[in-house]
Parts: structure tokens; C-alpha cells; sequence
């Protein structure tokens, strides 16, 4: 059971890591990463049930902070053109 | 006898995610635009990962882990619409640019046609 | 058996991706790729059971790095150079890495083997480092009295990196004044 949904993630991740390749822009991929990252926690805690150790989940919350970090970064560089007001104030 | 049961439920959901997560992942590669593909996607990040969470919680019983599990779907349920909001906004906003916008008009934005997979793929 | 097909599939995605950042022209694009990357090197991380080096991977390469790079591409172009002429260099740096990795793999011991030192010479430690160093915690006994060189040399290559660091930021923003 666990092995079969293990299975479906992975292949669902093999369909998204094809549209992270071929996406016409960049916010396609982006996409395609954040579905990738939620995917990975789903491998994460399916694998974690299928070698009897679910306790390795901290992991989990880790990659969607990271996950979310991440996205926002290059979200907000693409609204803002940098990353901070301190790039910002570079510009002459 | 309460160990079978849970065993089913546990199966039932972990299903049910399965299901919407490859939904999701077919939907992104056959959705005309990005706009379509970020509601494809939304339906894996939701749906599929909160419905494989709540199996899992089926599985692990009342431990530890439970309390994990339920951390992650809250912030996963938190998070996802942020996510996609800030995604489409920033999407929007370089609209304007002739990146997106070249590769919008290129396609047909709007109607879907089920062939466009393949046929984005040749010329 | 499920464990090796999902490092298999794992790999072959690792490598449908590394061709994809090899390929593509936009840098916003490869930054992205190399954070979906990182996610997936950090669960083949856990599929094979290392999961410290999984957490590290994902802390630095999806997190840290993406970061690092927008910071550098909002300083640069975003878009790649195309090449004028076809670059022997990178080939052959690339292919000797490489070749050195292989050849230093060939002296690993073999996956599971009861040989391997870290079976043999753990006990040994445990059991020497208390009267030896008089330091409680084992880790800290190996890390810093029996490998204390390395350890050193360590700290040397990261305070050379932080001072490296400063250097170049502190000549930015000079020249931003200026």
C-alpha cells in the first residue's frame, strides 16, 4: 500500500520534473519547483512509513520552509528587481 | 478489528492523494498557460498532499509523529495559496514585459485544445 | 527492492534535470532548476539513509544558495554569454574532477561491508577516549583531540572564505559611495 503510493509520487514528480524542463518561462518552473518540493515531503514521509521510521518528519517541515523561503526570494526578486533595499540603494 | 479499519482508512486517503497528485502532475503538462497549470498544480498541493498527510496520520496513530504530520498539512494549507497568489502576482506583473507576453500570445490563452501537448512540441 | 527503484528513478530524474540546467540559456531559469535539483538530491539523500547530509542539502543547496544567487544575478546580467568560440578548458577541468572522484571512489569500502573500519575501530574509541583525552562526549573527543588537525585545517579553509567575503563586500560598497 505504502509502496504504491510511494510509486504515484514518484511518478506524478517525474510528470512535474518534465514540465519544470520544457516551461516556456520561468515562472512555469517555479512552479514546477514548489510542486516539486511538496512532492519531496510526500517521498519524505511515505519513505520514512515504509522503513518504520516516521520519525525523521522534522525534515519534512524543514523542506517547506525552505521550500517557501526559496520561492519568495525569486518572487520578490521578479517584482522588485532585487532582493533587498540595500541593492537597492546601490544604484546610483 | 480497529487496526483493520484503520489500515482501510489509511488506504482509502493514501488512494485518494495518489489520485490527485498524478491529476495534478498530468494536468500541469497538458494545461495550455500558466495560469491553467498553477490551477492544476494547486490541485496536487492541496488536495493530493493534505488527503497522503491525513493517511499517514491514519497509519502513525496517536504518537509523535501525528503532531508532526498535522504541523506540516497546517502550514502546507497555510502556505499554498500564498504561494500561488504571489506566484500569479509577480506572473502578472511581468506580463508586461515581453517575456511572458510573447510566450502567451504565442498560445492559444483561453480556449484549451487537447492537442496542444503535442503540438507545442513540433514546430 | 522499492528502495532501489526509488533511487533509480531518483538518479534518472537528478539526471534529466542536470541536463536541463546544462541546456537552458536564461540563469533565472537555471537558479530555479538548481533548486529543484537540490530537492531531489535531498531525497535521494534520505532514501539512502543519510539523513544529516539531507537536511544540509536542502538548508544550503535549495535555501541558501538560491538566495545567493539572485543576489548575484540582480549585480550581473541575467541572461548567459553565449560562447564565442567552443571552451576546451571547462571540458577538461570538468573530466579531471571527475576521473579524481572515480579513482577516489575505487578506495571506498565496499557498500555494507563488515570490514570497513568504522566497524572495527569505533568500539576502540569509545572505549580509549575517556582515559586519553578526558573529554565526555566521544564526538568531541575524535573531532577535536584525534582529528585535530583536520579540524584545524577546516577552521582554516572557513575563516579564509569568511575573510575572503569581507574583502569583496567592503570593496563594493566603497566604490558605492564614491
Amino acid at each position: 500500500m505504502i509502496a504504491a503510493a510511494l510509486l504515484a509520487v514518484l511518478v506524478a514528480m517525474a510528470l512535474v520534473v518534465v514540465r519544470a524542463l520544457r516551461g516556456p518561462t520561468t515562472f512555469d518552473r517555479l512552479l514546477a519547483a514548489n510542486s516539486i518540493g511538496n512532492l519531496a515531503i510526500v517521498v519524505l514521509a511515505l519513505f520514512g512509513f515504509l522503513t518504520e521510521r516516521p520519525e525523521f518528519l522534522d525534515l519534512g517541515l524543514t523542506y517547506a520552509l525552505l521550500n517557501y523561503v526559496g520561492i519568495f526570494a525569486v518572487l520578490k526578486f521578479f517584482r522588485h528587481g532585487s532582493l533587498g533595499a540595500e541593492a537597492e540603494a546601490d544604484k546610483p | 478489528m480497529i487496526d483493520l479499519v484503520r489500515e482501510i482508512a489509511a488506504g482509502l486517503f493514501l488512494f485518494a492523494g495518489a489520485f490527485f497528485l498524478l491529476a495534478g502532475a498530468i494536468g500541469m503538462n497538458r494545461m495550455p498557460d500558466l495560469f491553467t497549470r498553477m490551477h492544476a498544480a494547486s490541485v496536487g498541493d492541496t488536495l493530493g498532499v493534505s488527503l497522503m498527510l491525513i493517511g499517514m496520520v491514519f497509519l502513525a496513530g496517536f504518537t509523535l509523529v501525528t503532531v508532526k504530520l498535522v504541523f506540516l498539512l497546517a502550514f502546507l494549507l497555510f502556505m499554498g495559496p500564498v504561494a500561488s497568489h504571489a506566484l500569479a502576482a509577480a506572473a502578472l506583473q511581468a506580463g508586461v514585459k515581453p517575456l511572458l507576453a510573447s510566450e502567451r500570445t504565442k498560445k492559444p490563452s483561453g480556449k484549451r485544445k487537447p492537442s496542444s501537448v503535442k503540438g507545442s512540441g513540433k514546430p | 527492492m522499492i528502495e532501489t527503484a526509488v533511487t533509480i528513478i531518483l538518479l534518472l530524474l537528478l539526471g534529466a534535470v542536470t541536463i536541463g540546467i546544462v541546456r537552458v540559456r536564461g540563469l533565472f531559469a537555471a537558479v530555479v532548476l538548481l533548486g529543484i535539483y537540490s530537492l531531489l538530491m535531498a531525497t535521494l539523500f534520505i532514501v539512502l539513509d543519510a539523513v544529516d547530509v539531507a537536511m544540509t542539502e536542502a538548508a544550503v543547496g535549495a535555501g541558501v544558495s538560491t538566495v545567493f544567487f539572485l543576489g548575484a544575478l540582480s549585480l550581473t546580467d541575467t541572461v548567459e554569454a553565449s560562447a564565442k568560440r567552443p571552451q576546451i578548458m571547462p571540458v577538461v577541468v570538468a573530466l579531471v574532477t571527475a576521473g579524481a572522484l572515480l579513482w577516489g571512489l575505487s578506495d571506498l569500502p565496499e557498500f555494507g561491508s563488515p570490514n570497513q573500519p568504522i566497524h572495527s575501530q569505533g568500539a576502540d574509541y569509545l572505549a580509549r577516549s575517556i582515559p586519553e583525552t578526558g573529554i565526555a562526549n566521544v564526538v568531541s573527543a575524535v573531532l577535536a583531540s584525534y582529528r585535530s588537525f583536520d579540524t584545524l585545517g577546516e577552521t582554516t579553509v572557513v575563516f579564509t572564505a569568511g575573510i575572503g567575503i569581507l574583502a569583496l563586500l567592503r570593496r563594493r560598497r566603497g566604490e558605492g559611495k564614491s
